[in-house]
């Protein structure tokens, strides 16, 4: 299988297609260049997931771009990106395959005149024009080159659920009864988002290459924020940036990550502000704090001590 | 065992050995990751230290913890060099480990209780079951516990096999399973005669137990423990924890099948008993590191405490209040309260009472077999 893939290594933004000299170093800036920074430990892991087609398992704190690295990378590889959003109660059917129940019994009542025997028809129906592709089973049906796969906060689904990733992300195949099994041609980049809201088992964490992303340091976030939005003064940029990251330090019910941090100075320049002052904090502080305790917890806190260094 | 990377002859051996290292320090490293290390690093051109390092990161890690412990590992092991390693300072993890271990111990159900010998026997029953089941666990003398110890068992293992069946019963009307009643409806031409349907998947209570060791409940908690692992058959998605003045997440060592094993092992980490309870303080802990992970989608939570708290009490009502607003209930254990005359008047338990659901007794087996009526229908 992975042969299959070795001429294919779809670096198409690397000028010069010289695959082959691919590092960490190219990673980083090829990220950069789609708005992501990143450091050079989860480019080593990207690296990995590249060349090794090991799935990726990223774990942190919501809000500090864990999905958007998939995003960026599906870009970034000119690749479909497949995305199969976890939540308690995901099934088989939403999310490898289902029939197309009402196309079935629409093509059993079309052969009922015809001479077909009962096995025929059987084929018939259970036949790929019946069948509704879901995430997963689209995920290894790529005919033309790898996509990536964003299994999104995997920590929601059930253990079942997690059982049936198994098996799917160490042979890359999916067994449908009655087709048979269908094998990956091109193994997708696998990326798995996890917020640690429940523990994983170990044979899933097994399977993959983990990297733990945690709150950026100050200038690293005030990087990000500038990525995201150019037009940003340096003043108030730096004002925002610290004040989250104090938020951060506070026990807060919901601690504000970096896509917070990007809608919170949005929102203060898009209201013409160009420093953190008491009626701009009053006015937008809902934008990067989500309770009413947490807001009230902050407000207690006063200017001075959120805008300290 | 090699255990720097200095003792060994090529990077290959290097690597192998650092993998056993790491393995030799509960590090989740089998032999698939040894040789996707060596794949990795054929592949990525190595420039420097740090490239290496993160290059084996993700494969060998799978929590943040493991990221933590790794990082020490990779230190001992690839840049002690001969010279620095004397005989003298020739100290390992493994050994700074072991120094934290060597706590006190809690002797957990194993107490004195020379004046509990009369009080048991003075209770009168049909049976010798009968009148074990109904005896404080607190005056069960040496000879008896072994006999309790085994209707215990039988008994929660019932207990399970009951929650779990009703589970099932309960749940016989679902919606049409679309997908087989068309595969059934082909051998009658494409009529759904037999329809079928698809039984709603049980929902999985989630259930947090926090169970106190202190010094006042060890009589107790070697029974509770019991209850616990009897309890975990059934909830799959079970987290307990163990308290004193702290806090300690015992889920991990409860997945294993070996009640006795962990029982030591709990005995091993549990230090400084003889200091109090700090209930407050432990909560606090527990809603600081895992709080916002665990308190989702409602669990149940059982707290064992005899309320005998030194810490304070304002502490504890309030982070027991952060944890009953995130709870679908809070069911507090109390030994005491089998007790004839018992009022709840002690500080702590006094602050804990009002944001507690269900106070109940668990002095006794029949006590704590009661508490299937409140699992069952949540």
């Amino acid at each position: 299988m992975a042969d299959s893939n070795k001429n294919a290594f779809p670096f198409a933004f690397f000028a010069g297609g010289r695959t082959n000299e691919i590092d960490t170093n190219t990673i980083i800036r090829a990220l950069e260049e789609h708005n992501y920074l990143a450091d050079e430990e989860l480019a080593t892991a990207l690296f990995l997931l590249l060349k090794l087609h090991k799935p990726i398992l990223l774990e942190g704190p919501p809000g500090i771009g864990k999905t958007e690295l998939a995003l960026v990378l599906a870009e970034l590889l000119h690749t479909d990106l497949i995305r199969l959003q976890c939540y308690e109660g995901l099934d088989i059917n939403t999310s490898v395959y289902e029939w197309n129940y009402q196309k079935q019994l629409l093509g059993i009542k079309l052969q009922e005149g015809s001479d077909l025997s009962v096995e025929e028809k059987e084929k018939h129906i259970f036949g790929n024009d019946y069948l509704l592709k879901r995430p997963l089973l689209r995920s290894i049906s790529a005919t033309d080159k790898s996509p990536v796969l964003l299994i999104d906060e995997i920590d929601r689904s059930d253990e079942e659920f997690e059982a049936f990733l198994l098996e799917l992300l160490s042979s890359f195949q999916i067994s449908i009864p009655e087709i048979g099994t269908i094998k990956a041609i091109h193994k997708p980049f696998v990326i798995l988002t996890s917020n640690r809201t429940r523990e994983l088992s170990d044979a899933l964490k097994r399977r993959c290459l983990y990297q733990w992303i945690d709150y950026p340091e100050l200038e690293k976030e005030m990087a990000i924020v500038k990525k995201k939005l150019p037009g940003i003064e340096q003043h108030l940029l730096h004002q925002v940036v610290t004040c989250v990251q104090n938020f951060r330090q506070l026990k807060l019910a919901k601690t504000p990550g970096v896509s917070e941090t990007i809608d919170w100075a949005e929102s203060l320049m898009v209201l013409g502000y160009r420093d953190v002052n008491a009626k701009a904090l009053n006015q937008t502080l809902g934008s990067v704090l989500k309770t009413v305790e947490d807001i009230n917890h902050a407000r207690q806190q006063g200017m001075e001590a959120l805008l300290k260094d | 065992m090699k255990i720097q990377a200095f003792s060994t002859g090529s990077i290959s051996e290097s690597i192998v050995a650092f993998a056993q290292f790491a393995r030799s320090h509960k590090m989740n490293v089998g032999i698939q990751e040894t040789q996707d290390a060596l794949t990795a690093l054929r592949e990525l051109p190595v420039t420097n230290r740090n490239a290496f390092k993160y290059a084996l990161k993700p494969l060998f890690c799978t929590s943040p913890e493991d990221c933590k412990l790794f990082e020490k590992l990779f230190i001992l092991y690839w840049d002690t060099s001969p010279v620095d390693l004397g005989p003298k300072n020739k100290t390992t993890v493994q050994s700074a480990i072991e120094n934290n271990q060597a706590g006190s111990l809690v002797m957990m159900g194993g107490g004195e209780n020379n004046e509990g010998v009369e009080d048991g026997k003075n209770v009168t029953g049909a049976s010798e079951a009968e009148r074990l089941r109904s005896t404080d666990f607190s005056k069960v003398t040496e000879i008896d516990s072994k006999l309790l110890e085994q209707i215990a068992d039988k008994l929660f293992k019932e207990m399970a096999l009951r929650l779990r069946r009703r589970m099932k019963d309960s749940t016989r009307n679902g919606q049409i399973n679309l997908r087989r009643t068309i595969r059934k409806s082909i051998g009658y031409g494409g009529e759904a005669i037999d329809l079928v349907f698809r039984a709603q998947k049980p929902k999985k209570q989630r259930l947090i137990i926090l169970l106190d060791v202190s010094g006042s409940m060890d009589k107790y908690s070697f029974f509770l423990l019991r209850f616990l692992f009897a309890l975990r058959e059934n909830f799959r998605q079970l987290e307990a924890f163990i308290f004193s003045t702290r806090l300690i997440r015992i889920s991990g060592a409860i997945s294993g099948n070996r009640l006795e094993d962990t029982a030591v092992l709990l005995t091993q980490q549990v230090d400084n008993w003889s200091s109090g309870t700090k209930i407050g303080n432990c909560l606090e802990e527990f809603n600081d590191r895992y709080g916002k992970r665990m308190l989702n989608g409602s669990p149940i939570i059982i707290i064992l405490s005899d309320g005998l708290d030194t810490g304070e009490p304002e502490l504890l009502g309030k982070e027991l209040k952060k944890i009953q607003n995130r709870s679908r209930k809070i069911v507090w254990l109390n030994p005491l309260k089998g007790m004839k005359d018992y009022q709840p008047i002690q500080r702590g338990m006094k602050a804990a009472l009002p944001n507690v659901d269900d106070f109940r007794s668990a002095h006794n087996l029949n006590s704590l077999l009661e508490l299937e009526n409140i699992l069952m229908y949540v």
